[in-house]
């Protein structure tokens, strides 16, 4: 496993997938910048809500979709697969590593996050000191609510030959966040939601879907996971290359 | 022969799904709209009590929007996407077509297929609010306004992704920025007029859409022989 690891990172070496990683981080920040500085209780929380409704909204989901569409992009083209299979890896080995490098990258894209929230908090001299317990839960929180997404992109990355077909079916189903995360009811269930549910739950006064317990959101979450990763998994295993 | 040549591109696509693409976008767009609607009836009709239609129009373009900005740097990757993934570029600029045609056919095509998106919005837009007893009476023309002229004004997004997707072989990059954009429009609104990505809101200090909607087609163009230009020099893998 640690060298089917080693080797798929030595394939993303050069390629600019790092690129990407920066560039909700930074969009957030600089937005958060831009927003005038209020006086509130706590400040801390105004911050994330702000920022992490750019990152977890859209961009989360969509990143997920794009990483784990790029992560097969060596295999699809120029008959990789076939050439990856001969050697002596499993498909599982192969298909959990892939997934792990789909979540290792989503997680990047957090910690950078963190920094960006850290430094428009210092930049805007906030005083209070930093709530890391809120601000854990939620990067931590918004990004195992990614997982179920992440299993279901690389699911139908690895089926179809095409980088944006996967994509396309990823918009499709991000876009109506914007709407759906309003609802109370159906908010939890919709995979696309879960992350930036997961990233605001607690960090601002509810509406809609925010109002929902972590716990229940954990289940969904939980649920979602391991019937998309099985799933995938099966027919990866069983797919003609 | 642009004619031609966009013949030929449309042989490339067939498999594709761009035509999905395209129906889903505005049928997404009024279906969720239409359970917007439908869920929170009593409350919306109350808030637009005075211009119904108008309230409708509204909420289906401020959604219509980002669904316009993703799909049209979608569609643009997948015209794009058979030379890359069979490697064919230098096969198909040795045929004997210029490399104008080539450029132009691709973005001729999206904007075919985006035009044919916004009518299939207008009219599903009409017929969500017959459907919700608004009555046939509709404002044409502010329907015609917010169905057609995002997609005008969304013309530098449409170059600036024909290009990068033509120019760059890994898809991801245009994507990631198509991306941004989408999700920069959304906080657009509260930016100066100049931001582009504000144009397809139709939203400027004159109060008159047309506005946004030539800013747009004039820097459509721009992008459009720059892209060209750079296209025609450059050397091909």
């Amino acid at each position: 496993m640690w060298r089917i690891f080693r080797s798929e990172l030595l394939k993303l070496r050069k390629s600019h997938i790092t690129l990407l990683v920066f560039v909700s981080p930074l969009l957030a920040s600089l937005l958060a910048l831009l927003e005038s500085v209020q006086e509130e209780a706590f400040p801390w929380h105004q911050l994330l809500a702000t920022m992490a409704l750019l990152h977890g909204l859209l961009f989360l989901p969509l990143l997920a979709g794009v990483f784990a569409a790029f992560i097969c992009r060596y295999e699809h083209a120029g008959g990789g697969w076939k050439q990856i299979f001969v050697l002596p890896v499993s498909r599982t080995g192969v298909y959990v590593v892939k997934f792990g490098l789909v979540m290792g990258l989503l997680l990047a894209c957090q910690l950078l996050f963190l920094g960006g929230l850290l430094g428009v908090g210092m930049l805007k001299g906030i005083e209070a000191p930093v709530p890391w317990d809120m601000l854990g839960r939620s990067l931590l929180g918004g990004w195992v609510a990614c997982a179920p997404l992440a299993a279901l992109q690389l699911a139908v990355s690895t089926a179809w030959s095409s980088f944006a077909a996967p994509l396309a079916l990823n918009v499709i189903f991000t876009l109506p966040n914007i709407l759906v995360i309003n609802s109370e009811k159906f908010g939890p269930w919709y995979p696309w939601g879960q992350p930036v549910l997961a990233m605001l739950s607690g960090a601002q006064d509810g509406f809609g879907a925010f109002l929902v317990p972590p716990e229940t959101l954990l289940i969904v979450i939980a649920g979602g996971f391991a019937l998309f990763f099985a799933g995938g998994l099966l027919y990866f295993r069983r797919k003609a290359m | 022969m642009i004619a031609r040549v966009m013949a030929a591109e449309w042989l490339k696509i067939r498999k594709k799904p761009i035509w999905f693409l395209a129906v889903i976008g505005p049928a997404g767009v009024v279906g969720l709209q239409a359970a917007n609607f439908g869920l929170r009836y009593d409350y919306l009709v109350k808030q637009y009590e005075d211009d119904l239609w108008g309230g409708l129009i509204g909420n289906v373009h401020y959604l219509a929007v980002p669904a316009l900005l993703l799909g049209l740097a979608l569609v643009a990757s997948m015209l794009a996407s058979l030379e890359h993934q069979t490697n064919a570029w230098k096969q198909t600029l040795a045929l004997p077509v210029t490399r104008f045609a080539v450029f132009t056919a691709k973005f001729a095509i999206l904007l075919v297929v985006l035009a044919v998106s916004c009518t299939l919005l207008a009219v599903g837009t009409a017929a969500l609010g017959a459907g919700l007893g608004f009555g046939y009476a509709f404002p044409a023309g502010e329907l015609l306004t917010a169905s057609y002229l995002p997609f005008v004004a969304a013309m530098p997004f449409m170059a600036l992704q024909i290009w990068m997707s033509v120019t760059l072989s890994n898809q991801a990059v245009p994507l990631t920025v198509g991306i941004a954009g989408t999700i920069l429009s959304l906080y657009s609104v509260r930016m100066s007029d100049w931001f582009p990505w504000k144009w397809p809101y139709l939203i400027n200090e004159w109060n008159d859409p047309l506005v946004s909607a030539g800013a747009g087609l004039a820097a459509g163009f721009l992008l459009y022989a720059a892209g060209l230009v750079h296209f025609a020099r450059r050397d091909v893998k």
